[in-house]
């Protein structure tokens, strides 16, 4: 019964960040602000669920293999997102984009911009 | 293009492998047979993109602690850290931001170790790795920073990677 309540809370930890991650989306004033939003979803919010559905499968289910594919699925997604989040970034900041409002510091484009 | 050595394929042979057994998780033996055939075909023609340095480096078991210590302790509690400061922003209207892109300085030599900086740097929320360029030897990370609070390139670094990359630098150079 314990376990039953940790799995829940867990799910639902999960599902507070990826709330938190949305609401980000929705208002945040420029898109690499809206990216780091997003990542909230894909780290703790996904970390959440998957753990809680790890410990589901393997505690309740008895099912190894479904636990180790949950985990897999973590893993890959923990793996991948970093790289297609840098590379959306770094398109848009090279095809041009910046934020309307002004930004604290531009390194990059004192940079590379000249 | 460098030739494919015999240490990198069995090190990429493992890495598949395991995904294989992990993936299937079914012990028959045709099946097992099945997934080395599948395994060494992939890395033979993918081992010279997979690895380009030390092929043994994982299986020197203090690296492999290193690494695991870092994933599991280290780079959760950062990411929880980073987490709640977002999620507090986010539930807060996002007034609370002040976006800007600063330019750190990095310790880290090999390509290994700058990949896994600065894919930790991206998966924390609140910081996107941008660029990674390489000045008089010395390696920098373009660093898109939700609330930025320091200007100052060493301070900022601190601020944003100083417990990541001790960690990091327990496992690669």
């Amino acid at each position: 019964m314990l376990i039953r309540i940790i799995i829940d809370l867990l799910i639902a930890v999960g599902l507070v960040f990826a709330c938190a991650g949305t609401i980000g989306i929705l208002k945040m004033p420029d898109p690499f602000s809206r990216m780091q939003a997003a990542t909230c979803i894909s780290t703790l919010g996904m970390l959440g669920v998957a753990v809680g559905g790890v410990l589901y499968a393997a505690v309740i289910m008895h099912s190894a293999s479904s636990a180790i594919k949950i985990a897999v699925i973590a893993l890959m997604i923990m793996v991948t997102n970093p790289v297609g989040s840098h590379a959306i970034a770094k398109g848009a900041y090279s095809h041009g984009y910046r934020p309307e409002k002004k930004m604290e510091t531009d390194d990059l484009g004192r940079d590379f911009d000249e | 293009m460098q030739k494919t050595k015999f240490p990198a394929v069995a090190a990429t042979f493992i890495v598949c492998f395991v995904f294989w057994v992990l993936l299937d998780f079914s012990f028959k033996v045709e099946e097992l047979i099945a997934g080395a055939v599948v395994s060494l075909l992939v890395a033979l023609f993918s081992a010279r993109f997979f690895i380009q340095e030390d092929a043994g480096w994982f299986f020197n078991p203090s690296h492999l602690f290193a690494m695991i210590g870092f994933w599991f302790f280290t780079f959760v509690g950062e990411l929880i850290k980073a987490n709640l400061n977002m999620a507090r922003i986010c539930f807060g209207g996002c007034k609370d931001i002040n976006p800007g892109i600063v330019k750190v300085p990095t310790e880290m030599k090999s390509d290994y170790g700058l990949a896994a900086l600065s894919n930790s740097i991206t998966l924390t929320p609140g910081t996107i790795t941008m660029e990674a360029t390489e000045e008089d030897g010395q390696n920098y990370l373009y660093v898109h920073w939700i609330n930025v609070q320091e200007t100052d390139p060493e301070k900022a670094g601190e601020a944003i990677k100083g417990t990541l990359e001790k960690g990091l630098r327990r496992v690669w150079q």
